[in-house]
């Protein structure tokens, strides 16, 4: 443990705001968090979190920063997203091996979710030189319309445990190429990821002799969340978490007519059809339900099989479950790490007790494994007479709900009813069947796939999703939009001053 | 007891201090924890907002609870 933070610059005491090599900002009232391994419960290293006076100091800059970073051409600033990116090839291990150590991701999706930081970096170079407007035809003769472009502001990004890197970069890297700064504010679950996160984002602003761009104020969402949701120096707030916290992040930021990127709860299912391939659907729940603990925002938390497989479809679920490694994610061959709190653990307990209370029948899984340590659990599935309200809630936690339909519209209205609308998939060999899935009669979610399953998205789709979900797109396609302001711009170059729908006035 | 637990108590302390909490409050239908994160309100704004009858009646016997897992 002690060489993974060495080599990432983590001391036993850090400071939690930063917006330079040399701006790192100190203040004696500042209170502790300290990071523990959800694996073992120890303490892996303490962040003196961000007070009101060093929140302000961090934003300053951030905000100063972006005079001058607006200025300099988007291919340019591509270029320091890109050495961002070879920054994070050389230290891809170690920073992995953190993001498994502090928040209990196996080792590969550690490392996976660091691949997925450089791979959004290359894809944002890309996009530097792509930033293109439109231009349309003006309907006044000798005049010319087009639209641009341009650099949004100081941007905010907060961000949940789970993906404690990875949805930074999302953000941070295309915000950056499109011209604006970031401040971040991690989860407190998470902060270490985010200090070595700094340290990389620091050497590279330090190369090009910038600071200010890339900045973190961490500390409890009472504070520095407030702060900024709230704060009219920042247009636009990215935040991933929760519907309750995202209604109430959308609420402060729209009353100060600020824009939002929402990406909240999701309630994933997959439609298993009768003639879908069932060893292929199999090892696609598994790795749905069981990885990352049940843990991602796109998590498979149902599946809606139809009745002729449904007996089939069970017991080889069960079977592959039987199969899953549980134990030190940093360990070759686990497949599932703790939750990430002991919080996480009585939440998921009190779902299942609430499930049994609904009729649900637990067929694998249900118990705690203290053996192991505090915060491992089995993962779950339980068989559910039918959609109940606990189905309809996302608990953040292994457990895998199974539901039967007959038909395919039965499914799909099962599949819609849930209030989130965030990742869906099918199984089936039916194109018919799979295009009324991927159809505006299918599925009402922001991802829809056929035969491959909810989670692991690429970075260069739009991730997000519909209702609950929040509606926000970061990532890929063109959600780079969301980080700049549009302006329309109409040049006459004729002499004479002809108005739009032919309006004479005072000629 | 770690903390006395009041209506200004903030879900942030409240979960890690007391991590029990939670399964409790869940089963009275409150959710403190959303995506494996806690609200950033506090247990009285909470309480409000999930159209809890009488939250003082509820604190005393989450503290109660909580006295007898101590």
């Amino acid at each position: 443990m002690k060489e993974i933070l060495e080599k990432l610059q983590i001391k036993d005491v850090n400071i939690g705001a930063c917006a330079g090599q040399e701006d790192w900002y100190e203040d004696p009232a500042a209170e502790e968090v300290v990071s523990s391994n959800p694996t073992t419960g120890e303490p892996i290293a303490r962040v003196l979190q961000a007070t009101e006076r060093t929140y302000e100091q961090v934003l300053s800059t951030t905000v100063e920063s972006f005079k001058s970073w607006r200025m300099m051409p988007a291919p340019k600033r591509g270029l320091v997203v890109r050495d961002l990116g070879q920054a994070l090839r050389e230290v891809k291990e170690p920073l992995g091996d953190l993001v498994s150590l502090e928040m209990g991701k196996i080792k590969a999706e550690g490392h996976g979710e660091v691949q997925e930081m450089i791979d959004i970096c290359d894809f944002a170079v890309g996009l530097s030189r792509q930033l293109y407007g439109l231009t349309m035809h003006s309907e006044r003769p000798a005049h010319r319309m087009y639209e641009q472009w341009h650099p949004l502001g100081a941007i905010g990004i907060i961000t949940a445990f789970n993906f404690p890197v990875a949805v930074w970069s999302w953000n941070a890297a295309i915000a950056a190429v499109c011209g604006d700064t970031v401040v971040w504010k991690p989860s407190s679950d998470t902060p270490l990821t985010a200090v070595a996160v700094q340290h990389i984002a620091n050497r590279v602003m330090a190369d090009h002799g910038l600071k200010g761009i890339f900045n973190i104020s961490i500390g409890r969402g009472a504070v520095v969340g407030e702060r900024m949701i709230n704060d009219s120096r920042l247009p636009l707030i990215s935040f991933t978490g929760s519907t309750q916290m995202g209604r109430r992040v959308s609420e402060a930021v729209a009353r100060r007519f600020g824009r939002t990127i929402l990406e909240l709860g999701g309630n994933n299912a997959i439609i298993v059809d009768e003639d879908a391939d069932i060893d292929m659907a199999v090892r696609t729940i598994l790795f749905g339900t069981v990885g990352t603990a049940g843990q991602r925002c796109t998590t498979t938390r149902r599946i809606i099989m139809h009745k002729s497989i449904a007996r089939e479809l069970t017991d080889r679920i069960v079977k592959a479950y039987q199969q899953v490694t549980i134990g030190n994610p940093l360990e070759e061959g686990i497949l599932m790490g703790p939750l990430v709190t002991k919080g996480a653990v009585e939440d998921m307990m009190a779902a299942l007790d609430k499930a049994k209370e609904q009729g649900g029948e637990v067929i694998y899984g249900g118990n705690r494994l203290p053996d192991y340590g505090e915060q491992f659990v089995e993962p779950t599935i339980v068989k559910m007479p039918a959609q109940t309200e606990i189905v309809h809630i996302e608990t953040f936690a292994p457990i895998l709900y199974l539901l039967e339909y007959e038909d395919i519209e039965e499914a799909i209205h099962l599949h819609n009813e849930v209030p989130q609308g965030l990742s869906s998939a099918i199984f089936t060999k039916n194109l018919l069947t799979a295009e009324k899935f991927l159809s505006h009669e299918g599925s009402d979610c922001g991802i829809a796939n056929v035969n491959i399953g909810t989670s692991g998205a690429e970075i260069g789709g739009a991730f997000g999703g519909e209702k609950e979900t929040g509606g926000g797109r970061e990532s890929g396609s063109d959600s780079w939009k969301a980080y700049m302001r549009r302006q329309t711009n109409t040049i006459n170059w004729s002499k004479d001053l002809p108005l739009a729908q032919g309006i004479k006035f005072g000629d | 007891m770690r903390i006395q637990v009041t209506l200004d108590t903030s879900i942030e302390d409240l979960v890690k201090e007391y991590p029990e909490a939670v399964g409790f409050l869940t089963r009275q239908g409150i959710r403190c924890i959303r995506c494996g994160e806690p609200l950033w309100c506090t247990l009285g704004e909470l309480l409000e907002e999930e159209g809890v009858a009488d939250p003082h009646q509820l604190v005393i016997a989450l503290n109660s609870f909580l006295q007898k897992r101590d």
